[in-house]
């Protein structure tokens, strides 16, 4: 064994005391990252695992508002196994239409489904709905409250229910749903008398391939062969695009709060580092003084630092392990997916990185320094202070750094926000550093007070050993991290639960026959008198072609342009849809009879590179129509109302299979009549009620911010972690000037009112600090990355950032009660 | 040129601070030692004393002279130079005794031994605190003995690698009267059996009288040199 790695282990017998915080510091950090990573990976490898049953087969193909053709079909079954299934939203009701209730419909046939069960909970009156028979998700059942055997009403069809879904396979790669599923065979979908030239609904075929097959080549094959037909193919490998893309970007983002923990930790690791090495300045003298030198002397003590940290990294990465099954014990039922609960080594690796370099970064200089205690400080019989570390250190210390922002940067899957969030982060460092520096430099230079506890309360902010720097950094980047969530967040809520309900209509009402809409405009006014009725066209296209570029033969799709991917929205108006401005082009006379023509959302064109005058096509039921560009709109999509991103002229579309889609606005309470009305006299028009969308949709923000709170605490938590280790580092100060102040005849409550008030200042100084630095980035995130209005909560932000100085002034004070409690006798002593 | 002196310093000067904090410590010390030599260094606080000392022992590196410590020249190494030219060759035993309160006593001891590479360091170590009186004290810790025991852990430690020179400031000052004398006996005793050289930073006449030389400083400089006698 080498000498220095003997006298660590020598030195370490002493306990760990200064390195309790180091080793808490990191633990809490890694274990967030570690747990972070594990998670997102235990739900992708859980999307992975179950890709064929998710998607349904190994191949899927969908297109909309059409069946395959018979040649497509024939191409299918010649790859392998088909099964086609149907969905569509729909009302189901009770027979006597006392409630009437949103549902995805979906028809499946009987090789319904290639992969992964359908499974129906004990009680079922059969295995699988067939005819006139149905299976429905339970919550429905407890909204329409019907049971098992009762007949419910969806389109024309009476359907029977022989059970509730238990487990539907392919349900996570379906995507967002607003209503739950009712399934029923492709007998039951027929009799719903639903499925209509212009309803909107969507076909899948998905496909067994024989065992050997790569699907990729299938897909590849079928995009070939049907060009332009204007229909999505997906394999087994992307079973669910969305929820994919959301969890690994949910993951990237969390990594990078938790990564914002573990720099507030690195402070702390620092903090520890630098007091536990002060606390072995005498023997480190000695040493010196036997003949070590300063080598030997920085080998031993980094050393014990790389011992306590591979304690502390390894009890951080064995928590972060397990954090996927404790999330799924706890919370399994909100995950997409099961997670595959297996140990992930790559974000354990990369945590483990992390933590390292976290810990060299913000050891290494206090290390460098104590190279340096000369050793003639023992004639001296005090400790002078250190000189700083030479530039080699520094730069050493830069390049640590500057490895973790590449790993950041090279592990992330937006490379461009990573930098941003890391420029971020090191730009607050560095405005926090001189905002601690501001503190100290001002409290020095401030004039006495004739008090002589102000006296010591503004001392104590600048004096040699004050710990006033670290703690405005650490605290200042919690409090601030915190700060910017609870902006992002109570905007996001606020935009939901506040902004959108107020201009929202009450309901969307989708497939109104063409033939139907001035019977439906009608009945509407008549049930509604209040109401504001707005009806307008609806179909469902594909971009086919930009220019000449033909969407099929592009490689990737250029950023933003997300409206070339599948099928779209598509309408005709006379004139321009409220909540639209031109803001290029001239929009059409309301008689326009000339050749194809459509408005374009600006954003969009401006994505692709189009404007006015050029031609896009689009495929409409599997036939072409190529359009002239005749202006630009920009949308206010807050409205949520009708807004399509292509809207044609009149003349080109209205010959087209397609129907109705309605929006009414009305006081609450008439609500209820109305959807009773309308689906009594319209079964086959779906009715979306929009207060329920946005409680799902809030439900899942919900969700949102529990991840992303959790993974803020920790930051908060490691910033505590830090001012408890700054007050322990001060401890030895503070319990000298509590005995003196005793001896001299100070009271405890004066002393402790002195204390109170160095903390509560600073506690002012950083949550105003953070407000300001908080709000800004969080202005930043909400209107310029989200694109969404700044409305923030300001009471809860207020609220958050208070409790967060609150705490900091409490634990700082409960730090000195212990310094208060010193009996003066036995502290002399010791002192 | 070498010089037959185990210390051998001329016009040595040693300033801290600079502009007006300024503080000239040592004012053109010149001083002479042979080998086996005792030498008593007596004066009041601030005279000086324990700055010589830092600065002979190499602990503290002079401002300005020249100083040539058992051969080597201290002026020309830096501080890890300084720090490999003590090990083994100098001895150093200080008045808080200063032992590493994580090591046992065998374990202090030898350390010195370790960092000049010897290969039996442990067996040295052990023989030493037996020839202090501390053979069955090896396991113990700093804080499990008392404070005459501390300071002979730091005597065996200071003889155990044989050195040439050895230094002790004040090494009965935390001390009582009867454990100081039993302490100062059993330094005497370790300096005559590893014929080292003895220089002792003291206040107590008593003790200087025991040495071969007595020198006294005040102000930064050696203001008289003589035999005890």
């Amino acid at each position: 064994m080498s000498l220095a790695l003997r006298l660590a282990l020598r030195d370490l017998r002493g306990g760990l005391t200064g390195l309790r915080l180091l080793a808490i510091c990191l633990f809490l950090g890694v274990a967030a990252l570690a747990g972070v990573g594990s998670l997102s990976s235990a739900i992708v490898a859980g999307l992975n695992e179950r890709g064929q049953a998710i998607l349904g087969g190994d191949v899927q193909v969908s297109m909309s508002q059409r069946d395959a053709s018979a040649e497509e079909l024939a191409v299918f079954r010649a790859a392998g196994r088909v099964s086609h299934v149907t969905r569509m939203r729909a009302m189901a009701s009770r027979l006597d239409g006392n409630e009437t209730i949103l549902v995805e419909l979906k028809g499946v046939d009987q090789a319904y489904p290639l992969y992964g069960n359908l499974r129906l909970e004990p009680g079922a009156l059969a295995s699988r709905p067939s005819a006139n028979q149905v299976a429905i998700g339970p919550e429905l059942a407890d909204r329409l409250a019907v049971r098992i055997g009762d007949d419910i009403r969806i389109g024309a069809a009476t359907l029977r229910i022989i059970g509730f879904i238990a487990e539907e396979p392919d349900r996570v790669g379906q995507g967002f749903a607003l209503g739950s599923t009712a399934l029923v065979d492709r007998t039951g979908l027929a009799a719903t008398g639903l499925v209509q030239p212009g309803s909107l609904y969507t076909s899948a075929y998905r496909l067994r391939l024989p065992a050997g097959t790569a699907p990729d080549a299938v897909t590849e094959r079928f995009k070939t062969r049907f060009k332009d037909a204007g229909f999505q193919v997906q394999d087994r490998s992307d079973g669910a695009p969305g929820t994919r893309r959301f969890i690994e970007r949910l993951g990237q983002f969390l990594t990078l709060v938790g990564l914002a923990a573990l720099v507030i930790a690195g402070i702390g690791v620092g903090n520890g580092v630098t007091s536990y090495l002060d606390s072995k300045s005498g023997t480190i003298a000695t040493l010196k003084l036997l003949g070590a030198t300063s080598r030997t002397i920085f080998t031993s003590y980094l050393l014990q630092i790389l011992i306590v940290a591979s304690g502390a990294l390894a009890a951080g990465l064995v928590a972060g392990a397990v954090i996927p099954s404790a999330v799924t014990w706890i919370a399994g039922a909100a995950l997409p997916v099961p997670p595959r609960l297996a140990l992930y080594p790559t974000p354990l690796l990369v945590s483990f990185c992390y933590g390292l370099l976290i810990a060299f970064v913000f050891a290494i200089l206090p290390l460098a320094r104590a190279r340096a205690v000369p050793a003639g400080s023992l004639f001296r019989g005090s400790l002078e202070s250190l000189p700083r570390p030479s530039w080699q250190w520094i730069a050493l210390a830069s390049l640590a750094a500057a490895a973790i922002a590449a790993l950041a940067v090279t592990t992330s899957r937006d490379p461009g926000f990573a930098a941003i969030f890391i420029a971020a982060a090191l730009g607050l460092l560095l405005l926090l550093s001189m905002i601690g520096w501001l503190i100290r430099a001002g409290a020095a230079r401030l004039p006495r007070p004739a008090s002589p506890l102000l006296r010591l309360a503004l001392a104590n902010l600048h004096r040699p050993g004050a710990q006033t720097g670290r703690l405005v950094v650490a605290l200042g980047l919690g409090l601030t991290l915190f700060t910017t969530l609870a902006v992002i967040e109570t905007n996001l809520s606020g935009q939901i639960r506040t902004t959108v309900p107020d201009r929202a209509p009450s309901f969307f009402m989708l497939d109104i026959p063409v033939a139907e809409v001035p019977r439906f405009r009608e009945l509407a006014r008549r049930s509604a008198p209040a109401g504001e009725l707005v009806t307008i066209p609806a179909l469902r296209g594909t971009v086919v072609a930009v220019g000449d570029r033909r969407v099929s033969e592009m490689r990737e799709l250029p950023e933003g342009a997300w409206f070339l991917r599948g099928d779209r929205g598509l309408t005709y108006a006379r004139d321009l849809p409220e909540g639209s401005r031109i803001v290029a082009g001239h929009w059409w006379a309301p008689d326009y009879r000339g050749p194809p023509l459509v408005s374009l959302d600006a954003e969009a064109a401006r994505a692709v590179g189009l404007g006015v005058g050029d031609r896009m096509t689009i495929s409409i039921l599997g036939r072409e129509i190529e359009a002239r560009i005749g202006s630009l709109r920009e949308i206010d999509w807050d409205t949520l109302g009708f807004n399509f991103i292509i809207v044609f002229a009149p003349g080109t579309l209205e010959q087209s299979p397609h129907s109705f889609t309605a929006t009414i606005s009305m006081p609450q309470d008439q609500e209820r009549v109305f959807a009773r009305t309308i689906s009594k006299a319209f079964p086959s028009v779906s009715m979306i009620r929009v207060k329920e969308v946005v409680e799902t949709v809030a439900g899942m923000f919900e969700q949102l911010s529990v991840a992303v709170r959790s993974a803020a605490s920790v930051a908060i938590l490691a910033g505590i972690a830090v001012l408890i280790g700054a007050l322990a580092a001060s401890r030895r100060a503070r319990i000298y000037d509590s005995v003196i102040l005793k001896l001299l005849g100070a009271t405890r409550a004066r002393i402790l009112a002195a204390q109170a008030l160095e903390f509560g200042a600073l506690a002012l100084i950083l949550a105003t600090v953070a407000f300001l630095l908080g709000a800004a980035s969080g202005w930043y995130v909400v209107v310029e990355v989200l694109e969404l209005e700044w409305a923030p909560d300001w009471g809860v932000v207020l609220a958050v950032l208070v409790s967060g100085a609150i705490v900091t002034l409490l634990l700082g004070l409960l730090g000195s009660l212990s310094a208060l409690s010193a009996r003066p006798a036995q502290a002399l002593r010791n002192l | 040129m070498t010089s037959s002196y185990v210390i051998d310093a001329s016009n040595v000067t040693l300033s801290l601070g600079s502009g007006d904090a300024r503080v000239d410590i040592l004012r053109g010390i010149d001083l002479r030692v042979a080998a086996g030599e005792s030498v008593a260094l007596l004066g009041p606080s601030g005279s000086g004393k324990s700055s010589l000392m830092a600065v002979l022992s190499g602990l503290e590196r002079a401002s300005g002279g020249a100083i040539r410590i058992a051969g080597q020249d201290f002026t020309r190494l830096d501080e890890d130079g300084l720090a490999r030219a003590r090990q083994g060759r100098i001895g150093i035993v200080l008045q808080a005794f200063h032992l590493l309160p994580t090591m046992t006593a065998h374990e202090n001891v030898a350390v010195p031994l370790e960092l000049s590479g010897a290969d039996d360091a442990f067996a040295i170590a052990a023989a030493e605190l037996a020839a202090v009186g501390l053979g069955r004290r090896l396991t113990h810790y700093p804080a499990q003995l008392s404070g005459g025991e501390q300071q002979r852990v730091a005597i065996a430690r200071a003889t155990a690698p044989k050195p040439e020179l050895l230094f002790a400031d004040e090494p009965t000052g935390n001390l009582d009267a009867a454990t100081g004398n039993a302490i100062l006996d059993l330094l005497f005793e370790r300096q005559r059996d590893t014929g080292a050289t003895l220089l002792v930073i003291t206040h107590d006449l008593g003790l200087a009288r025991r040495c071969g030389r007595i020198l006294e400083m005040q102000d930064g400089r050696i203001i008289s040199d003589r035999g005890s006698g």
